[in-house]
């Protein structure tokens, strides 16, 4: 097993502090806005105010209206100018009324619209726009254009359907109507000012579903219509556990059926959080996880889903200074992250406590918590903890950090290809770039993992098995990496370890390497001679004239030059050359030589510039050639 | 082509100081071999190299290398201050004249040989049994002899490349497939780290060495010489591969190691580490499945138990069989790159100094030994490779022979390059264009000093 230091077994709460809101009441009504995430409460029809409470603090205000009826329904429109009410009237039923704003407070024009089937019942409004609106009715949908200044509906479009209830996932403008007694679900997509029927979702017709066990969320940029099936088992039809499916709606045409297994039975709730799929089981007052972007078979088209961890629960919190009763019956579940206690009269969201994940876990599963992190918006922080975890007692965990590197590298990989991609095209920005959530490039782990272990003994061994992780990904290892593996094998007494990556070409050819490697040649010569090769690869010439000559070998320095070709033997310092030769006259007779024809042949006079200093050496040249 | 038994006269280790007093000369006396000799004529034949090495050492505080009779070529070894090995070899002297430079010369061994021989044998003997002045006196004849008798028999020294220039061949693998090695290496150690592991060998070629490079050499060499070998002849012996084999087993000791008995068979090695400033003893564990060969040392003051060895089989067993599987996969598609690649007629051997690396072309095998290189023209390779001094830190020679044969030698950098090409009515320009051709395309990556 591992445990997370510091870890809460916890791996979801409650955001810490509640929006509280007056409680639900005889005299108070309670509603709820998914779409701006906002809590009205009605104090008598709204005679002695309503209060509008969001997690968005700038949008809450408070006001007194007009008590015209018991209301069904009332929300904002986007950007906060025109409020919409639906009232449950007997002679109304097909009307919503509306009033316009100013700075959250609201002005005295008053306007109402009925829509085009006098005898629909409304079964809802939503607002997919600032300045559209939608009425959901019985016998379909009507998409109006608000046009608040004039107190003005314009229809913009319609479309007859006969449902009985319906679902809306606001971040896509989806409506879901249930039609057939709850047998066939249609979306509508509310998008480009106008309604368009989706694809519709076939269920089992001997099964219908009814509306509390439906739901539409946004989940990895899809949205899914989740659907609770109650045993489902063929066999026993009613003892079988829940499942969730979840059936794309519209997103990528590649999506298949997800089915989540809760292996529970009784009441559910789900939340999204994070692209992480939660389902809230009432009776075991437990939350499970299941993240449908997992690597998982498919079969049939659809995707088999076991929760990521066990089951666990939400993390108790704190109302004021008193415990609050977590998965109390109270509790109302929104999309995509909202829990409301109408009886306490809180507001919360959902949150993920992602170390929680780590908290104890088998061995072999650590490699696929981190694989599920890699996909969480700060997933980065505890990926760094559990690693760090890991390197530490790499003895005992030298196999998990090898997988866990691999599930690294591979988002890395993809990374890499799609930054490549993106800089070879020229291409803008891409719109999706939440498909990398938590990237660890090779200066990350240096920085964030490796560098805090230099002590550790076993760290030639944990930066072995990145190297080796790095390379089955096809990464070219980095400065910064390879740096770090250098200083970790000379210290430990590894040259020949750090020799033979060089040779088998795990470590990529580099200046900087190369450099480092020639500065070990006094402890290790094998060192400074494959510096030098790797230096005539990267083609630094001056660099190996430069070495050459501090090994006292001007001729060969010469010869390097020379073999160089472009401007290296031109531009050569005559001065450098001459002087290390010095003491070979030989050497620097032949050196001299070669000098006066490289000048002949560039400058067409043997003789040497003025600038390059070498009338002392003419001068020897003379000495030891007259001698 | 040299044999043992008719063309070394003699082989035997003395130490002056073991019998001074007169009477007790044959207690200096070592080892002799062959041993059918009588004690008299060893004391001769002792007498005789500690007068010359005590002679010459008047002259120069080097110590004595070669002594060469009409009949005889002694070569002298002293590896510890005191002890002398000596290796006598019969000349052909009735044909002397006529074979300066002709057919006779290649029936004799080059010096430099026979000095590797002696440095060869007593680096095994070192690394079996420690140094000479660590035995003591009263075990020292047995031990010698246990050691340099059969040691001695089944040198088969042919005359070929590999023995000419000592080296280690290193098989090619791509990095992922050599991050295999390394991390079966680094999790064995990590879950046994009383086991070290010193060598990867795959068929004859090294993969992995955790060996100082000296060391590494007679390691390498008691393995492609002495244990593969014999290993080898075994698994052929017994057909096709059994189960039992496909999973692997200790092959040192020979019986393998089964009970808590076999443990103390175990044989002992001094050895110095790469990760260690010292040499010190170990038991030497080998273990092998199919084709791949890893070596252990653990230190003689662990205590072993059985269910650690069984354990570590089982757990070997299967990951360094996956392994084997996938480099003799890559060894395929290599072979059938250097197929398509190497398209030079010409032979060539390349040996870097610094870690003994080793490759010839067309590619020899201990196991399989190949006479690519006619006798003239590897005493010629034996020659500039034993006198570094005239090529120097770099360097080229070219030689020509009667027969048309070019070799040329190159140093750079701690390397050394030869090629032999064959050619009739070439140039001297001709051949040094062909050698910098073959060179660049053979040795890529390589930084030979430009000319």
């Amino acid at each position: 097993m591992f445990c997370l230091k510091d870890s809460e077994e916890f791996y979801l709460c409650l955001s810490e502090q509640p929006k509280r809101f007056d409680a639900d009441s005889p005299v108070t009504n309670v509603f709820f806005d998914d779409t701006n995430g906002q809590v009205f409460t009605v104090r008598s029809g709204g005679v002695t105010g309503v209060t509008v409470n969001g997690m968005n603090d700038s949008k809450s205000t408070s006001f007194r209206m007009e008590d015209r009826g018991p209301i069904i329904s009332i929300k904002f429109s986007p950007d906060h100018k025109v409020l919409a009410i639906q009232r449950n009237n007997e002679n109304q039923n097909a009307t919503i009324e509306f009033v316009n704003f100013e700075n959250l407070i609201p002005t005295k024009v008053e306007y109402s619209h009925t829509c085009k089937w006098k005898n629909a019942k409304i079964l809802g409004f939503v607002w997919p726009k600032a300045n559209e609106i939608a009425f959901v009715t019985d016998h379909g949908i009507e998409l109006l254009q608000v046009v608040a200044e004039k107190k003005q509906l314009k229809s913009l479009k319609s479309i007859s359907f006969s449902g009985a209830w319906f679902s809306w996932c606001a971040p896509s403008n989806t409506v879901l109507l249930a039609g057939n007694n709850g047998a066939l679900l249609q979306p509508f997509s509310l998008n480009n000012s106008t309604i368009t029927k989706l694809q519709k979702l076939d269920l089992d017709a001997a099964r219908p579903v009814v509306e509390r066990d439906v739901f539409l969320l946004r989940l990895c940029e899809a949205t899914w219509c989740a659907v609770f099936r109650h045993g489902v088992s063929n066999t026993h039809p009613v003892s079988g556990p829940t499942e969730v499916w979840l059936m794309p709606v519209s997103g990528p045409s590649s999506a298949h059926t997800h089915v989540l297994k809760t292996a529970l039975v009784g009441r559910f709730a789900v939340n999204v959080v994070d692209d992480l799929v939660v389902v809230h089981h009432q009776s075991s007052h437990t939350s499970q996880l299941f993240d449908i972007m997992e690597e998982a078979k498919v079969e049939n088209n659809v995707v088999n889903h076991i929760p990521i961890v066990q089951g666990c629960a939400m993390k108790p919190a704190l109302v004021g200074d008193q415990p609050c009763p977590m998965y109390s019956s109270n509790w109302v579940v929104f999309q995509p992250d909202y829990i409301i206690d109408a009886r306490l009269g809180c507001l919360w969201q959902v949150r993920l406590e992602l170390s929680g994940l780590a908290h104890t876990i088998p061995k072999d599963e650590i490699s696929k918590i981190v694989a599920v992190l890699l996909r969480r918006t700060n997933g980065k922080a505890t990926i760094y903890t559990i690693l760090n975890q890991l390197v530490t007692h790499a003895d005992a965990y030298l196999v998990e950090l090898s997988k866990v590197f691999d599930e690294i590298n591979q988002v890395y990989r993809k990374w890499a290809e799609q930054e490549m991609a993106r800089n070879t095209a020229g291409q803008p920005v891409d719109a999706r770039p939440s498909q990398f959530k938590a990237v660890i490039a090779q200066a990350d782990m240096c920085s964030q993992v490796l560098q805090a272990h230099s002590d550790l003994g076993c760290l030639v061994q944990v930066v072995t098995s990145y190297l080796a992780s790095l390379s089955r990904y096809d990464m070219v290892v980095q400065h910064a990496v390879a740096e770090l593996c250098v200083r970790a094998l000379v210290t430990r007494g590894a040259c020949g370890r750090l020799r033979a990556l060089v040779r088998r070409g795990c470590l990529a050819d580099s200046r900087p390497l190369a450099c480092q490697l020639l500065s070990l040649g006094h402890i290790d010569p094998a060192a400074a001679q494959l510096a030098l090769d790797m230096m005539w690869r990267l083609k630094g010439y001056e660099d190996i004239i430069e070495i050459l000559l501090s090994w006292n070998e001007p001729v060969t320095a010469v010869g390097a030059a020379r073999q160089a070709g472009g401007t290296v033997w031109p531009a050569a310092a005559a001065r450098k050359l001459l002087q290390a030769a010095k003491p070979d006259p030989p050497a620097f007779v032949a050196i001299y030589h070669a000098l006066q024809a490289r000048n002949l042949r560039h400058r067409g006079s043997p003789h040497f510039l003025k600038g390059e200093q070498c009338d002392s050496y003419v001068e020897y040249y003379k000495q030891i050639t007259t001698e | 082509m040299i044999d043992v038994k008719t063309k070394i006269n003699s082989f035997f280790i003395f130490n002056s100081s073991f019998g001074p007093r007169e009477g007790e000369e044959i207690k200096r006396v070592l080892f002799f071999h062959p041993n059918q000799i009588s004690s008299d004529a060893r004391k001769i034949q002792v007498g005789l190299c500690e007068a010359v090495v005590k002679f010459m050492s008047t002259f120069t505080s080097e110590p004595c290398e070669a002594l060469q009779t009409q009949t005889k070529r002694y070569i002298f070894y002293q590896p510890e201050k005191g002890y002398w090995m000596v290796l006598v070899v019969r000349i052909p002297y009735t044909t002397k004249a006529v074979s300066a430079i002709g057919e006779g010369r290649a029936e004799f061994l080059d010096p430099s040989v026979m000095n590797d021989l002696l440095v060869s044998a007593y680096k095994m003997f070192r690394m079996f049994m420690g140094p000479f002045k660590d035995i003591p006196i009263e075990e020292i004849y047995s031990t010698c002899d246990e050691f340099f008798a059969p040691f001695i028999m089944s040198r088969n020294l042919t005359n070929d490349i590999s023995d000419v220039i000592q080296g280690i061949s290193y098989l090619p693998l791509d990095k992922n497939c050599f991050f295999k090695v390394m991390c079966f290496i680094d999790l064995l150690e990590v879950n046994y780290p009383d086991f070290k592991c010193i060598s990867f060998v795959y068929n004859d070629q090294l993969i992995w060495n955790g060996l100082s490079s000296n060391d590494m050499l007679t390691l390498y060499q008691y393995l492609v010489q002495t244990l593969l070998p014999k290993q080898v002849e075994k698994e052929i012996q017994g057909g096709a591969i059994a189960a039992a084999q496909r999973h692997g087993r200790f092959i040192s000791p020979p019986e393998g190691i089964r009970t808590q008995d076999d443990l103390r068979k175990l044989v002992k090695v001094h050895l110095l580490r790469e990760d260690e400033t010292e040499t010190k003893q170990y038991y030497l564990i080998i273990y092998r499945t199919l084709s791949a060969t890893v070596c252990f040392t653990i230190d003689v003051n662990t205590h072993l138990e059985i269910d650690t060895f069984r354990s570590l089989d089982a757990f070997i067993g299967p990951q360094l069989s996956t392994i084997a599987s996938t480099i003799s996969e890559q060894c395929a598609i290599h072979a059938l790159q250097t197929a398509q690649l190497a398209n030079t007629e010409h032979k060539f051997v390349y040996f870097n100094r610094l870690n003994l690396a080793f490759k010839t072309y067309p590619p020899v095998n201990k196991l399989i030994p190949s006479t690519s290189i006619k006798p003239e023209v590897l005493s010629i390779i034996a020659g500039i490779h034993a006198d570094k001094k005239s090529l120097g830190n770099y360097g080229e020679v070219i030689i020509k022979t009667p027969d048309e044969y070019w070799i040329t030698g190159k140093s750079s950098n701690d390397r050394e390059f030869y090629v032999v090409i064959q050619e009739k009515n070439a140039n001297l320009k001709e051949i040094s264009d062909e050698v910098k051709r073959i060179c660049e395309a053979q040795m890529k990556g390589i930084f030979f000093y430009p000319m």
